[in-house]
């Protein structure tokens, strides 16, 4: 093999770029693909409580958000359905991680019904008029791993699709709410004038959260600096609008770290951290099992 | 093995799930947990409506005068004392299209389920902003209903300007 024939063309096939069944297995990524689905699979738990519980105090339906829109979600109100919904999803989730399939005949459905009872906690939870996105990729986080078990035998295979659709749909999502903002704003959208209209913005919600505000030195050199405002938001854009790079390998990291600094840029001038969307990144924006088979490689034994 | 059955398993269970998403999407205004277009901050500039709280203490008179952020009558009271999400206090206000008691008293169970202290009164303000012709940012806050430990959920502790 030539040294022209080894050199990986940066874009290639899209399929194997983002599964890569063809790819040796080993040790690194075998760890990895447990702690991604462990992250999913604790990240949909946690969801499944925190909505419970804050369900239990609604009693009225402002806007109908997923299921809601097709059917009656007041069922879920006042009453301690919420909670046992939560139980549900939590049993179901750790089942399937423990693969219960061998088991239990239709187990390899566990990860599918969570997915389907953790749509039916959102919507019980969001009828009062937020529509709040930084769950949405560990549900469809969740949604990939549940399609594997489905699809797939072979659990390699399956661990491997359920990643590369949590790459692809990361790729897809920020794409698409640039798309949102430039259908919407066109390309004056990164005018500074806008984030100080966000930055007071979040700045009522914290008076509203706590009682009182100060702005940090970031937000105040936004709303001091139009210009240094501007550049946020056009880096902002430029991030999300670039960031179905993700589903190519040799860009891909470098483009997440991109979408890390764009989560960071939000925490710091609009005080919203999308703490579950922040740590998937993590997870999949460094080559974690490459770090695993170089530090622990398979000859070292058993870890 | 060749990983070519996988990579077309895979290819077509992603793209029914893309075709899914985009049927989806489009005929729920863009919403579809976990599907979305993700529209947030597209509305960039727009004014904006949120809301926030402000604790009475016994023996002020009532206003339903709107006021500039930084004279607001009252005591600072944080809405995560009470375990309330604001983001869902603004939508309720902001949303909310008829205010009759079933709206209060849904309002009154949201704040004062968990109440930090009892007796507690609370007024409940709708905040809203606008980008000037001078490129500064105005913001009004206007008193809207007040709900407490110690009172009945009544049309009189509403803006008079919306009673139905």
């Amino acid at each position: 093999m030539t040294t022209l024939e080894k050199k990986q063309p940066f874009f290639g096939n899209l399929w194997e770029n983002l599964f890569g069944f063809d790819r040796p297995d080993s040790r690194g990524q075998r760890i990895f693909r447990r702690v991604f689905e462990a992250f999913i699979g604790a990240g949909s738990i946690w969801l499944a409580w925190y909505w419970g519980e804050y369900t239990l105090r609604i009693s009225d339906i402002v806007l109908e958000l997923g299921f809601a829109r097709y059917i009656d979600i007041s069922f879920m109100h006042g009453n301690q359905l919420p909670i046992w919904n939560a139980w549900a999803i939590t049993a179901l989730v750790i089942l399937g991680f423990l693969r219960i399939d061998r088991w239990v005949p239709f187990g390899r459905w566990a990860y599918m019904i969570a997915t389907l009872l953790l749509m039916l906690q959102y919507a019980a939870r969001f009828v009062l008029g937020e529509i709040p996105h930084s769950s949405n990729l560990v549900g469809m986080g969740l949604m990939g791993f549940a399609l594997a078990e489905l699809v797939f035998r072979d659990r390699t295979a399956g661990g491997r699709f359920a990643i590369g659709f949590s790459y692809f749909f990361i790729g897809l999502g920020y794409t698409s709410a640039a798309i949102s903002k430039l259908v919407a704003r066109g390309l004056t959208w990164p005018d500074g004038r806008h984030l100080w209209m966000w930055v007071n913005e979040k700045a009522v919600d914290e008076i509203a959260r706590s009682g009182t505000v100060e702005l940090n030195f970031v937000q105040q050199l936004a709303v001091d600096h139009w210009w240094i405002a501007t550049a946020f938001l056009a880096f902002g854009l430029l991030t999300e609008a670039f960031a179905w790079l993700v589903w190519f390998r040799k860009p891909r990291y470098i483009v997440m770290w991109g979408v890390m600094a764009l989560h960071m840029g939000i925490w710091v001038t609009m005080d919203i951290l999308f703490a579950l969307s922040v740590y998937e990144i993590l997870l999949l924006g460094l080559p974690w099992a490459a770090f695993i088979d170089r530090f622990f490689p398979e000859s070292t034994g058993r870890l | 093995m060749s990983g070519k059955p996988h990579s077309n398993k895979a290819r077509t269970t992603l793209l029914s799930v893309l075709l899914v998403y985009a049927l989806t999407v489009a005929v729920n205004l863009g919403e579809f947990w976990p599907f979305s277009i993700y529209p947030m901050f597209s509305q960039a500039g727009n004014d904006w409506s949120r809301s926030l709280v402000r604790e009475v203490p016994p023996g002020d008179t009532l206003s339903w005068d709107a006021y500039p952020l930084d004279e607001l009558p009252g005591l600072p009271y944080g809405v995560r004392s009470g375990g309330v999400d604001p983001i869902d206090l603004a939508n309720f206000v902001s949303k909310t299209e008829v205010w009759d008691e079933d709206r209060i008293d849904a309002l009154s169970l949201m704040l004062l389920a968990e109440p930090p202290r009892e007796p507690l009164r609370l007024m409940v303000y709708r905040v809203r902003a606008r980008l000037t012709e001078e490129d500064s940012v105005a913001i009004m806050a206007t008193p809207y209903v007040l709900v407490g430990t110690d009172l009945e959920v009544s049309l009189d502790h509403l803006n008079p300007e919306l009673r139905p």
